[in-house]
């Protein structure tokens, strides 16, 4: 069952190959794509429906019903702030729709601090082989991102 | 079933760029093995989904498993010696 990955955040996707960290970037996270993120207060959604298995304010996972994670680590080494600037909305274990609202962040103050605000969103577990119809350019949030197969 | 407990020595724990470490690792290991939060059930270790969804914080102590089998306890001492070491660092 094929299902479509939402861009969380509204702003520039890019390859994940772009992202300023070469565990990211390599896709030893696994395979992806990324959103620069526009520099303005955001609201971070759900880029699947499915439960939010894993909250930090930083990080999330959702599990799609059939057991797909998709992982949005909000900005690059951004578990070193311990959730400053960030606002969490939902909560663990709730079950959501795409493109719900989950965590409320300003990219433009994580850039301020030092750190990359570019946000990889990851397919965890996934063969290379099954991401597809990867996004390229302007992405609002609830936009397609990429799909997997 | 070889299996041994350390603490996790990355100071943040094991978050997305030290598990993705320790899960290509655990990868390429030859037999299943397992990570588990102490008291907790164990996850498999190759799946960046089950590692990351257990949270491993920065000084817990979590137990590595092995199925047996030829390299098991090879497989374990490699992964515990990785999770000791700072993977941030």
């Amino acid at each position: 069952m094929d299902i479509y990955i939402s861009s969380p955040l509204t702003g520039t996707a890019i390859g994940l190959a772009e992202v300023p960290d070469p565990v990211f970037a390599g896709s030893m996270v696994g395979p992806g794509a990324a959103v620069d993120p526009e520099r303005a207060p955001q609201v971070a959604v759900a880029p699947i429906a499915g439960r939010l298995i894993k909250l930090k304010p930083h990080a999330f996972v959702v599990q799609s019903e059939d057991g797909r994670g998709v992982l949005v680590h909000l900005g690059i080494d951004t578990v070193n702030l311990e959730g400053r600037g960030f606002e969490l909305i939902a909560a663990e274990g709730d079950v959501l729709r795409a493109g719900q609202p989950i965590v409320t962040w300003n990219p433009a103050e994580v850039e301020a601090g030092g750190l990359s605000p570019v946000c990889p969103v990851i397919a965890l577990d996934a063969e290379s082989a099954a991401i597809d119809a990867i996004v390229n350019g302007a992405v609002t949030a609830g936009d397609e991102l990429f799909h997997w197969r | 079933m070889p299996q041994r407990t350390v603490t996790v020595a990355s100071k943040v724990g094991l978050h997305a760029r030290p598990a993705a470490v320790f899960v290509k690792k655990a990868g390429e290991q030859p037999v299943p093995v397992t990570l588990a939060k102490d008291g907790g059930k164990p996850v498999n270790a190759k799946s960046m989904l089950a590692v990351m969804s257990l949270d491993v914080r920065g000084g817990e102590r979590v137990t590595l498993a092995a199925a047996d089998g030829e390299g098991a306890a090879a497989a374990v001492d490699e992964l515990a010696d990785l999770l000791e070491t700072d993977l941030d660092g």
